[in-house]
């Protein structure tokens, strides 16, 4: 063992800027490793954690819009068989409202408590940070409101309930299981006493509404459940609108975000252990090469091969363990800002805690990777006679074409040495090719996630259908809303599109979206396979719910509204992160065969040049229709609210990728250089006893890495922009999404490119700038 | 005859482990334009650190190396690599020839960091290596795939492309068989009559003789001189009068 970690140290020694390269790619890789895991098995389970311990029950149902007939009585009645227990809090809930929340605003349901709501007894909401001092006219916001949405306590909350417009402090920050994200669809404020009073004198006949938290008894099958309440309710009274929520489904939709992170962080951390494969590999390989007389020199006085490659293996053994201990702790030091973008979008309150789970996971990952790609790599001692290797090896000479004979090349000399060195390194070229190829590849994915949530944001993927604005009115002044839009100049492709929830077998509900004509979607990318609906009997799917349920394109599905079932024929298959990707969408012709839409609003979508007329239409519709509007929403002005957390996320992804792309560009390199500039020592001693400069031959190695380079991001760019997509749906599949169609800019995309390009070529003359040390004199002292 | 360099107090001390070692001592010399100077010596006596110092390849400790007129150890790193390309050749005991150039392209990587004209340094090359027997067939050959003697000669062809001022060679014979060498040495010889200066470092009695000026150093200084007048194949009383001029610096 001595002997060992003699020769272990011994190794070291004479390869102190290797050995430390290898470490510094080791500890980023753990440091990637660790960080993902605690977003995996640590920030992404908050969600989960916080709701058990605001104890969330299995669900919560809420019941509003007309409550008649709704009692206690009928609770109990409505739960006593499916559940353990409930509890039951009266609120005040706003549909489809826009509420002000990072730099804009967020449509949501808007459940209004009171300071009761502190008092519940299932789905407990609770105060995570307040100021005890304000008194009056305050608002307890989610804690999301603080993460993301870019408000502290003592601000001014305004925001508009219809026609009204409420200023209240913000006294603090709460944690619920619900409604505690814009993910989810829903935001639960708890107002002062004094201004819920207000609101239940004004609002509370229409708006009043039931929430009930629920626990259902094993074996009950919740999607069952809620078909089974809605329907209940529904036959109790049909003005009555249900809105069920498993804690499941809420919490898939309230960590969409950090699974997007995690994944992210996990195929990232996974290429750059490609990465320290690669150079691994190639490093022990080299030392090998390059040490051949030392090793025969060893083997000649005695030592064994065993204890050679022993003493390799302590080296890069004892390199992973320190990189993994420093890798480690520097996760759980980059967590929190890693951790603050994922739970940006929870609004639950996170502290990094220590993971002996993931820091051991972390830790053994690179050092049993390190002993494996190690003791594989130095078989090749065994080999070693110490004869030959005291004769500098067996080193074949590679009798290859004489590639870039400079009398006949084109290139004038510096380019053309670079070539013919370039020619006889293939080994680098392959490694360089690959490792480049993968940062293009890692830099094509931060530039679509940023492209698409942040500069332009692909809406597509996160709502049903875009457009301009929408107004919805009472039934009965539906059409006049109608042929006053269409009366407008400045309003185009007018079309109506309302939600309601269908159910399948008793088994599972679907929300179904119902268009008067589907080709007037301008969100066409929602059907990713066969077409959307035209005719009655008609309807597409979620490519989730048809696979969960062996469906098909042609194949006939039974829907059920009320008491009422009718078959469809399946024409398409959509795909939408809502609803965990359980919506469906069909004709009005075809929902008549189940509905009645004699009480339903009249929800109209249309489309303006800009968002200044959009609102101008909206005001105009609100003033002419007055009462009659049931809701209005303006897309320009939800855009920055809901897109807050994912242009964040965006951000920083491009931003950490480019970052991890520099730093394994340079200490790639520098392990290349490094190792080139050894090998070739000699050469270079040549050209400096005839009269090669140190900014000539600099300029030389560089030159000679870059074709490798070039051809790499520009073969990796084209591949790159044909894999991102489909490399995305897998990633999207999860949430729903089969066929995303993001859109790569290619400006962007050759921005990248010729980044790589230019960043690989000064960091490869920055590297290659030890050869101003080799002095001729000393190489030929050296022989 | 004018001279080509001219060293004034020349000093090279190498320092080991806080041990100085004095290996050049005030040495003031003269290297004349036309001659086939040959530096002989003890091992140890610093004959190489003299040649690697005139050349500009080693920076002496103390002291002035005049070159053309320029005191080159003020020179720069870079500037010295220029002033080596354009006034100096070398020619060393390993032909140190890059294995991953063919033999043509060894002779040219010399040849264009003067000329970028391709083709006339092309011609110049193949010219030269002609004129040291390396036939046509070996100039696309990388160094391994050729005799010792062949690349020696490769290595001469290298250092005389940019035609320079004055050749340095260090026991170029050192690593050759006697033909192979002899080879060599008939090399040089046809180019210093042909008015090329060399300064040739050998401890071999039979490669001395080749030269017309004999400096025999010892102890880091110039201990004796000899002349010996332009070589003539066959003439056993150079030999004889080289071998008593060595007898008398206790060689």
């Amino acid at each position: 063992m001595n002997k060992t970690i003699i020769l272990a140290k011994s190794h070291f020694r004479k390869n102190k800027g290797t050995t430390i390269g290898l470490l510094c790619l080791m500890l980023i890789a753990v440091m990637l490793l660790s960080a993902s895991l605690l977003l995996i098995f640590d920030a992404y389970p908050l969600a989960t954690r916080e709701a058990q311990r605001l104890d969330s029950g299995s669900g919560r149902v809420r019941i509003y819009n007309n409550l008649t007939d709704i009692d206690e009585e009928f609770i109990d009645e409505l739960l006593a068989d499916d559940c353990v227990r409930y509890d039951v809090q009266d609120c005040l809930c706003y549909n489809a409202i826009p509420v002000p929340f990072g730099n804009g605003k967020a449509t949501v349901s808007l459940v209004v408590d009171d300071g009761s709501a502190f008092q519940k007894e299932m789905g407990r909401t609770e105060v995570v940070t307040e100021d005890t001092g304000i008194t009056s006219d305050y608002i307890y916001l989610p804690y999301q409101f603080y993460t993301s949405g870019g408000y502290d306590i003592g601000d001014t909350y305004s925001f508009d309930l219809l026609d009204r417009t409420y200023d209240l402090t913000v006294r603090g920050f709460t944690t619920t299981p619900y409604y505690g994200c814009n993910n989810v669809g829903g935001f639960e404020v708890v107002v002062d006493d004094g201004t819920y009073a207000e609101l239940t004198d004004i609002d509370g006949e229409e708006y009043a509404c039931l929430c009930v938290v629920y626990e259902l008894k094993d074996g009950v099958k919740n999607s069952r459940f809620e078909i089974g309440i809605n329907d209940k309710v529904i036959a109790r009274n049909p003005r009555a609108l249900v809105s069920p929520m498993s804690i499941e489904f809420t919490n898939e939709q309230r960590t969409f975000m950090s699974k997007i992170i995690a994944v992210s962080f996990l195929v990232v951390t996974l290429v750059i252990f490609l990465v320290v494969f690669l150079m691994l590999t190639n490093c022990i390989t080299n030392y090998i090469k390059e040490n051949m007389k030392t090793l025969g020199a060893l083997k000649a006085i005695g030592y064994t091969s065993s204890n050679i490659r022993s003493s390799l293996l302590v080296l890069f053994g004892s390199c992973a363990l320190l990189g993994a201990l420093i890798g480690i702790v520097l996760s759980y030091a980059i967590m929190p800002y890693i951790a603050s973008f994922a739970i940006a979008q929870m609004g639950i309150p996170y502290e990094v805690s220590f993971n002996a789970f993931t820091s051991v996971i972390s830790l053994a990952a690179i050092v049993l990777f390190t002993c494996i790609v190690t003791s594989i790599a130095v078989i090749k001692v065994k080999r070693i006679e110490p004869i030959v290797a005291l004769r500098e090896g067996t080193e074949s000479h590679n009798f290859r074409k004489n590639r870039f004979a400079l009398n006949k090349s084109a290139l004038n000399l510096d380019f053309s040495l670079a070539m013919k060195t370039m020619c006889f390194n293939m080994k680098q070229n392959v490694i360089t090719f690959f490792v480049i190829g993968i940062i293009m590849f890692l830099c094509t994915i931060a530039l679509l996630m940023y492209y698409n949530f942040n500069k332009k944001p692909k809406l597509e993927i996160l709502t049903f259908e875009i457009c301009s604005g929408v107004v919805a009115v009472n039934p009965d002044t539906s059409d006049d809303l109608e042929a006053y839009l269409e009366s407008r100049d400045d309003v185009s492709n007018i079309h109506q599109i309302i939600d309601t929830w269908f159910t399948y077998n008793g088994e599972d509900s679907l929300k179904v979206y119902i268009c008067d004509d589907t080709g007037k979607l301008k969100n066409q990318d929602i059907c990713y396979e066969g077409r959307l609906p035209f005719y009655d009997n008609e309807i597409a799917i979620s490519g989730r719910f048809a696979s969960d349920y062996g469906y098909e394109i042609g194949n006939e599905i039974p829907m059920t509204y009320g008491d009422d079932t009718y078959t469809y024929l399946i024409t398409g298959l959509i795909q939408t992160t809502n609803e965990a990707g359980r919506q469906a969408v069909m004709s009005f012709d075809g929902a008549g065969h189940l509905m009645d839409f004699e009480f339903v609003p009249g929800y109209y979508w249309f489309d303006c040049d800009d968002a200044e007329t959009t609102a101008a239409v909206i005001d105009d519709c609100s003033e002419k229709f007055g009462d009659h509007i049931v809701s209005t929403m303006n897309f320009n002005e939800i855009l920055e609210g809901s897109m807050t957390t994912f242009k964040g996320l965006a951000a920083m992804m491009l931003v950490f990728i480019c970052i991890i792309s520099a730093a394994l560009i340079l200490l790639v390199l520098y392990l290349l250089i490094k190792a080139f500039i050894f090998a070739k020592r000699k050469d270079y001693g040549i050209y400096k006893a005839i009269g090669y400069t140190s900014n000539s031959l600099i300029l030389q190695t560089a030159l000679s890495f870059m074709p490798s380079i070039i051809v790499s991001v520009a073969l990796f760019s084209v591949a790159s922009y044909f894999l991102a997509n489909p490399y995305m749906n897998v990633i999207m599949m999860s949430f729903g999404i089969v066929k995303s169609n993001f859109v790569i800019p290619v400006p962007g995309l050759a921005a990248i490119a010729l980044g790589v390009v230019v960043i690989s070529f000064l960091f490869a003359m920055f590297e290659a700038r030890k050869i101003k040390n080799i002095e001729a004199y000393n190489m030929l002292l050296a022989e | 005859m004018k001279n080509i360099i001219e060293t004034r107090k020349l000093c090279k001390t190498f320092s080991n482990g806080g041990v100085q070692q004095h290996v050049l001592k005030n040495l003031d010399l003269q290297i004349r334009e036309g001659d086939f100077t040959v530096i002989m010596g003890p091992s140890g006596a610093g004959k190489s650190t003299l040649l690697y110092a005139l050349s500009g390849m080693d920076k002496p400790t103390l002291g002035q190396v005049v070159f053309s007129g320029k005191d080159i150890t003020k020179m720069s790193s870079d500037k010295l690599a220029v002033f080596r390309r354009t006034h100096c050749g070398f020619v060393f005991q390993q032909t140190y020839l890059v294995d991953s150039m063919s033999v043509m392209d060894n002779v040219l990587s010399a040849g264009l960091l003067i000329s970028k004209n391709k083709a006339e340094v092309t011609k110049k090359a193949e010219q030269i290596l002609k004129s040291v027997d390396i036939s046509e067939d070996k100039w696309g050959k990388f160094p391994t795939q050729i005799s010792g003697g062949e690349a020696q000669r490769v290595g001469i062809a290298r250092a005389l492309i940019n035609k320079p001022e004055l050749v340095f060679a260090d026991e170029p014979t050192g690593a050759l068989n006697s033909k192979t060498g002899k080879d060599v040495l008939d090399a040089l010889t046809k180019f210093n009559r042909d008015g090329q200066s060399i300064v040739m470092v050998t401890h071999d009695i039979t490669s001395a003789r080749r030269g017309n000026r004999i400096l025999y150093v010892r102890d880091g200084e110039i201990a004796g001189e000899l002349d010996l007048g332009a070589y003539v194949s066959g003439d056993k009383d150079r030999h004889q009068k080289l071998r008593d001029f060595l007898g008398g610096m206790g060689w």
